[in-house]
């Protein structure tokens, strides 16, 4: 069975909605951060699905190279933020990050 | 050239005491010793003395060009005197009337044909002030018989009261003078260091202005040299300045003399406006009159010798041979009668204050306030005399009614003068009183037509005037600045010199025939007058006041100049502490006294045969001679009329004048009667006359009060209407530029505050949102993706 | 010396000194009033120069320069001057010097006052010298600034309410005279309308050789006289209008008195012989008896109000509106009857006797300024009734002081009379009513200046407040009244040096106004029987070239045809 375009958008669904839970669920920082990394490879699972299977050619994974790009490049990011955060907090519940609070 | 030289004569007469008066002021202040030195006294001498030399020079050549032919004629004039006019003298007053035979060579006024036709009058341009088109004013010159005399009566007694000066001046050659009359706040009488040179600038800068009065050829310059001679009398009578009185009264003398001056600026603008020129005389060269002047403008008629007029009966101007001038638009120039009267009363006016004439004599009295030499000089001798001298001078633009208001006037003055001096107690104050008495003499003269008498008497009432002056001076300083009469008596022996010179002057004043066989000048001179009015008189009988009361007056003026005497000089000394501190004054006054003595008493020689009277009549008005007879007005006599009736009048105002010395005798030279019962007894007329008459009080009243509130209202108009509208407009705009502040911030400001705050309650309602929990967010990105899912799917379904 | 450059010179030489003097230590006080006398000299020295140059015979402008300025309106860097200014302009610099020297007695700021000082001595000058209007009124307004502040800033106790209100009031005068300047402008036509104050004048004039035609009616032209009338009248200053000049002189310190007394109120004169005249010779003769009726009200009121005061200075500052009243009446006195003028040469003398009062009352109330301020330098007070028994104690300096205010009472001999005497000699022709009431101020001013100085000269003592200040005038004091004793005395005996100098001027400023004046009224009665009867007359006279083909009337018959037709072409094209 050749899997079409709507299996491999359920499973780019299903990776979405697991990201969106897990960033939604988890206090700490470093679990927030792998449910954006589910969410984001949820995303791309649907571009390269969609070049594929409709006209949108190599864009889509094209497209899904920057967001892996981008992916690494804000977990570097976020990883740092989570460390400094940790050494003035001693913790990295994003519960306690809230000093934005408006 | 007989008129250059002249004015080359008289000009230097003239500056000198100008140069004198710089020198001295300058020098005086810059001096190392000021207070000790007489040099400014012997300058100020040196100015006037050669002053004199030089117009008794003039008056030689002015005498040698015309082969003293203006006496000769009066010599003749005055054997013919009971029958018809001297022949010569027609031929000699270019008479300009005759035109019927004359009409070309009237346009005589040159220096070219002077020896030919007996031109006495010389006018010219000194130089020019300003030129309006066809329109000159300049400083011109005019110099006929009359200008001569004055110039020489005003050197010689000037240079006697210099001299005299220097003796009664002497007290203030010290460097802490004590003046007796002003104090201090604290009581204490001031002293200040000595003023002498400066009293000599100020009388150089007099004589100056004096002279150039009378050599003045235009009546513009003459308003110059009065205004300068005003101001001259203001810093001399004002000269003690530290006396409140002696300001007073310097203030008093230049405004009175101001309102005359108001009146003759009147005058000068009528005359301005329509003849177009102020010069006196003609202005020729070669024949050829290049500036006319005044005089030849208006023509009299050759019957009745009025002026001519056209037949709206407005007066013609015309050119030197009587052709009417026509304006540009071709019309005859006229000058409407009533105008040329306006004219002539308006000059009146300023001779009314200089002169201290009714209604502004007030001001002569208070001027005595001055030193006695100012007194002598100024307001006795010449400048008011000046008022008289342009009256005279001014005489051919005379209409009928400016001579009798003339005359009148000067009757009205003589009889309130003579009336003030018989109450008057300060010796200087009855000379001052009498003073305005004879200058009321004098206008009254001119205005009856006895033009000649009038100036007759001016010349011979500044001698003795003067003198009398002198004379008190000389018993002030010698009784130690003692003024009032009731305190003298008894001088004769202390001051034997001085109380015959004033007894001269008294003879001389109240007209006293002779002594030795000559005759005083007053007798002639007031003679003159009281002849000329008595032809008036009989010409005009309704205007018989005109003699009775000049008449009358004559003796009180005998009565109070004896009076004055017998007071002084005669009889038991009253205040025996002033009597035994009096003595004789030095010879540096005593000789001016002298010397001046023989003018007083003999100056009019001959009477109206004599030399004076002859220099004086030489170049005068030619219809003087015949008289006015115009129809419907009243009638001038001719000098013909007049000379009928001098024996006459002669009779009877030598009558008066006895009968005043006569009852001055019995009053205050025996002891038969009791003045002070009789003073008494009188006491409402004593009053009276005490009181001048109350016309300071008068005047008071009705003019320096209404004056000072008018003033004080238009203060209060500038500050309170004015300003206050100012300020008025100016608080309208506060008020105005409040609202638009209150616009501002409650309407404009408003509104964009309200989108301000609008903005920011929004803003804080919308902060709670915000709480800081990422997973929050996260829930809120979520419903946001399925919302946007949501709404781009239900958007485009396709 | 080329002609822009002295003009400019004379102008900008104060300016210049102002700039260079900013950059000297503001400590180095002696520094600083030498330079600013320095200055000041020397543009005295550069206007005796422009005398120098004065040719007497000629008429019109002299060393006129033109640059333009902003070509857009028309508006050019116009200079030139003529025998009515040139007196002024000797004037200004003559007192400025004189002024400059009383101006030790400033005692704070001395740098920011001396670089005010120059400025408006730049400000006066350029009033005097500029032919464009737009120039004339930015230097009217330049002048007007530093008056401000030397006022408000060196004064005395009021001294802000005195400045503003002299501000407020020139400028409200500025901006009537900023009006009648559009108005003037925009009614000269020709090739392009042009501030062209010698122009303008030619054109109101009608001469031979104007470049502009003006359009303005007779009755436009009395609103102009009017407005630029008052504008000026407020600077000379005329009744009612005058308050503002008693409380500036009375807050202005010494030297600035005498500068508003000695300069800033001629330019109120000149600017009328100088503009409202010659641009508007009908409005002028319609409002000639309003002119001198101000002017003796002036007179009068000024007289009395002066006879009130007790404050010194307001007394002179009253007896300056009372003396400029002459200037009114001498210009004003323009007898016009049948349209025609009466004794042209009685109003001539009326204009010279005007202008010489000015120049006179600039020495003598200069004079009488600076005799009060030396008195109140000592002790301090202005009170008439304090005084008394000066004379005593500061012999010379009474002397002086009475000799200036005899110049000022009008005693011949001295400048005062001059004027006076020549203005009111040639009333009459005018009006004889006005003439006698203006002739009766000679008493009233013989009355208040002989008062005061009784009250402060005379007397036994001195009686106020500091009286141990009282010390003998110094020699820099002596020198400035001296100088100006002099020239009262030298203007008093020979006043032929101002008339020979304004000669030819003002007899051309009397026959061009006639001129001006014949050909208004021609327009006027024209455009009169036009209004009676048909209007289309009105509009031939009015459009200067005669040689239209087509009469208006045809115009606008054509324009009606033309409608007709456009209007049937439409139908036509409605109709299928």
């Amino acid at each position: 069975m050749q899997p079409d375009l709507t299996s491999y958008l359920l499973v780019g669904a299903v990776l979405f909605v697991c990201g969106v839970v897990c960033m939604a669920t988890k206090r700490n920082g470093i679990g927030v951060l792998m449910g954006v990394e589910l969410v984001l490879n949820g995303a791309n699972v649907n571009f390269v699905a969609f070049s594929k299977y409709t006209a949108l050619g190599l864009d889509g994974q094209v497209f899904s190279l920057f967001v892996i790009v981008l992916a690494a490049a804000e977990a570097a990011v976020a990883l740092a933020i989570a460390l400094n955060f940790y050494n003035n907090h001693l913790t990295i519940d994003v519960d306690r990050a809230n000093k934005l609070k408006g | 050239m007989v008129g250059e030289t002249l004015k080359f004569w008289l000009m230097i007469a003239w500056l000198l005491p100008l140069a004198g008066f710089a020198v001295e002021i300058f020098f005086g202040f810059y001096s190392k010793n000021p207070r000790g030195s007489k040099a400014a006294a012997w300058m100020a001498v040196a100015c006037i003395g050669i002053g004199f030399l030089c117009s008794a020079n003039a008056l030689r050549i002015w005498g040698n060009a015309n082969e003293w032919c203006v006496l000769e004629s009066h010599d003749t004039h005055g054997e013919h005197a009971e029958g018809e006019d001297g022949h010569g003298e027609e031929a000699h007053e270019h008479k300009a009337a005759d035109e019927n035979s004359h009409d070309e060579h009237a346009v005589s006024a040159t220096d070219h044909d002077a020896e030919k036709t007996g031109q006495t009058a010389y006018s010219g341009e000194i130089y020019r002030l300003a030129t309006f088109g066809s329109l000159t004013i300049a400083m011109d010159y005019y110099i006929d018989s009359l200008t001569l005399v004055m110039f020489t009566m005003v050197t010689f007694i000037a240079t006697c009261i210099h001299l005299f000066a220097i003796g009664y001046m002497s007290d203030e050659l010290v460097d802490d003078y004590v003046d007796h009359f002003a104090h201090t706040a604290d009581g204490k009488h001031v002293h200040r260091p000595g003023r002498f040179y400066r009293f000599f600038a100020f009388l150089s800068l007099f004589c100056f202005a004096m002279l150039g009065l009378v050599l003045a050829g235009n009546i513009f310059q003459v308003f110059i040299f009065w205004e300068l001679v005003g101001i001259c009398s203001f810093l001399l009578i004002g000269f003690y300045t530290e006396r409140k009185s002696a300001s007073n009264a310097a203030n008093k003398a230049f405004i009175m003399n101001r309102i005359g001056d108001f009146g003759f600026l009147i005058g000068l603008m009528v005359l301005w406006t329509f003849f177009g020129t102020f010069r006196f005389g003609d202005t020729a060269q070669d024949n050829v009159v290049t500036e006319q002047g005044l005089f030849s403008m208006v023509h009299r008629d050759a019957e009745s010798h009025d002026f001519m007029t056209d037949a709206d009966g407005e007066v013609l101007i015309t050119d030197p041979s009587g052709h009417v001038l026509k304006d540009e638009a071709g019309k005859a120039r006229t000058i409407p009668y009533f105008l040329l009267v306006i004219a002539g009363l308006g000059v009146f006016a300023g001779c009314v204050g200089k002169s201290a004439q009714f209604p502004l004599q007030t001001w002569l009295p208070d001027a005595m306030e001055g030193p006695t030499p100012v007194s002598a000089l100024v307001h006795s001798a010449t400048m008011v005399a000046a008022g008289v001298y342009l009256a005279g001078r001014f005489f051919p633009m005379f209409a009928h009614e400016v001579l009798l208001t003339i005359a009148y006037t000067g009757c009205i003055t003589l009889f309130i003068a003579a009336t003030i001096a018989v109450v008057a107690t300060d010796i200087k104050k009855v000379l001052a009183y009498s003073t305005i008495s004879q200058l009321g003499y004098m206008m009254l003269g001119i205005g009856v037509f006895g033009w000649a008498a009038g100036l007759f008497h001016l010349i011979t009432h500044a001698f003795f005037k003067s003198l009398m002056f002198l004379c008190s001076g000389s018993v002030i300083h010698g009784c130690h600045h003692e003024q009032e009469m009731p305190k003298m008596g008894g001088l004769l022996k202390k001051m034997p010199i001085t109380a015959l010179t004033m007894l001269i002057g008294v003879f001389a004043i109240s007209g006293f025939p002779m002594l030795f066989g000559l005759h005083f000048s007053g007798f002639h001179s007031k003679d003159a007058i009281v002849a000329s009015a008595l032809a008036f008189v009989i010409a005009n009988p309704i205007h018989y006041l005109l003699f009775v009361i000049p008449l009358l007056t004559a003796g009180i003026t005998a009565f109070y100049m004896f009076r004055l005497w017998f007071f002084t000089f005669w009889g038991a000394p009253r205040d025996q502490h002033v009597h035994d501190h009096a003595h004789e004054s030095p010879w540096i006054m005593a000789a001016p006294l002298v010397i001046l003595a023989v003018p007083a008493w003999l100056c009019a020689y001959g009477g109206e045969s004599g030399f004076l009277y002859g220099m004086l009549t030489g170049d005068e008005p030619a219809h003087l001679a015949t008289g006015v007879t115009a129809a419907g007005k009243i009638v001038l006599p001719s000098h013909h009329e007049i000379h009928q009736v001098h024996g006459d009048a002669g009779v009877l105002a030598l009558l008066a004048a006895f009968s005043g010395a006569l009852i001055a005798y019995i009053l205050y030279g025996t002891t038969l009667v009791n003045v002070e019962a009789m003073k008494k007894q009188m006491s409402i007329v004593h009053g009276f006359l005490t009181n001048k008459w109350h016309f300071d009080d008068l005047y008071d009243a009705l003019f320096m009060r209404p004056a000072h509130k008018v003033a004080a209202f238009c203060a209060w108009i500038d500050k309170t209407i004015f300003d206050t509208i100012l300020h008025g407009l100016a608080k309208a705009m506060i008020v105005i530029a409040n609202w638009d502040r209150m616009f501002d911030e409650k309407f404009v400001d408003g509104f964009v505050n309200l989108v301000g705050d609008a903005t920011q309650s929004v803003g804080s309602s919308l902060k709670v949102v915000q709480t800081g929990k990422l997973r929050q967010y996260v829930m809120f990105i979520v419903l946001g993706v399925v919302a946007l899912f949501a709404v781009v799917f239900s958007t485009f379904p396709g | 010396m080329n002609d822009t450059f002295l003009l400019s010179a004379i102008i900008f030489l104060p300016a210049v000194g102002a700039l260079l003097l900013s950059a000297l230590d503001s400590k180095a006080v002696d520094a600083i009033r030498m330079f600013s006398l320095g200055i000041t000299i020397a543009t005295f020295a550069l206007t005796l120069m422009l005398w120098s140059k004065f040719d007497y015979e000629a008429t019109g402008i002299q060393m006129h320069v033109a640059y333009e300025w902003i070509p857009t309106w028309n508006i050019f860097y116009r200079l030139g001057f003529d025998g009515i200014s040139l007196p002024l302009i000797i004037l200004t610099s003559f007192v400025s010097m004189l002024a400059c020297v009383a101006s030790w007695s400033i005692n704070k700021l001395h740098k920011g006052y001396f670089i005010l000082f120059l400025l408006l001595e730049t400000g006066m000058l350029g009033v005097f010298l500029s032919l464009d209007f737009f120039l004339f009124f930015v230097f009217w307004e330049v002048m007007l600034l530093p008056m401000y502040f030397l006022i408000g800033v060196w004064g005395g106790p009021r001294k802000e309410y005195a400045a503003i209100k002299f501000f407020l009031y020139t400028l409200a005068g500025g901006v009537l005279m900023l009006i009648a300047m559009l108005m003037l402008y925009f009614a000269s036509g020709g090739t392009t309308e042009s501030f062209n104050l010698i122009e303008l004048a030619k054109a109101a004039s009608g001469a031979a050789d104007a470049k502009l035609t003006s359009t303005l009616s007779g009755s436009m032209q009395v609103t102009a006289f009017v407005l630029l009338f008052i504008g000026f009248a407020i600077k000379l200053p005329a009744f009612p209008v005058h308050t503002w000049l008693p409380d500036a002189h009375v807050e202005a310190p010494t030297p600035i008195s005498m500068i508003l007394a000695g300069v800033l109120l001629k330019l109120g004169g000149y600017g009328i012989i100088r503009i409202a005249f010659p641009l508007c010779p009908y409005g002028a003769a319609q409002a000639a008896y309003f002119v001198v009726a101000i002017g003796v009200i002036s007179l009068i009121y000024g007289a009395f109000a002066a006879l009130a005061q007790t404050d010194f200075k307001r007394m002179v500052a009253y007896s300056s509106v009372s003396h400029m009243g002459y200037v009114l009446i001498g210009l004003g006195v323009w007898k016009i009857v049948d349209s025609a003028t009466i004794n042209a040469n009685m109003w001539l003398m009326g204009i010279n006797g005007a202008m010489f009062q000015m120049v006179a009352h600039g020495v003598s109330s200069a004079g009488m300024f600076f005799m009060v301020g030396v008195i109140y330098d000592r002790v301090h007070h202005r009170d008439l009734n304090k005084f008394g028994g000066l004379m005593g104690r500061m012999p010379l300096y009474s002397g002086l002081a009475a000799g200036l205010f005899f110049a000022g009472l009008g005693l011949p001999g001295l400048c005062g009379f001059i004027g006076e005497i020549f203005v009111v000699l040639s009333a009459w022709n005018y009006s004889p009513m006005l003439a006698i009431v203006s002739a009766s101020g000679v008493i009233l001013t013989a009355g208040y200046i002989l008062w005061a100085l009784q009250r402060v000269y005379l007397g036994a003592e001195y009686t106020g407040p500091h009286s141990e200040d009282i010390t003998p005038i110094n020699a820099r004091e002596a020198t400035v009244g001296g100088i100006l004793l002099a020239f009262a005395i030298f203007l008093g005996v020979y006043p032929a040096v101002v008339f020979n100098v304004m000669k030819k001027s003002t007899s051309e400023l009397v026959t061009s106004m006639q001129a001006g004046y014949a050909k208004a009224e021609g327009t006027v009665t024209a455009g009169d029987e036009a209004a009676a009867g048909e209007t289309q007359e009105e509009a031939a006279v009015l459009s200067e070239p005669k040689n239209d083909d087509i009469p208006p009337a045809q115009v606008q018959q054509q324009e009606a045809v033309d409608s007709l037709d456009s209007q049937l072409v439409r139908f036509d094209q409605a109709v299928p």
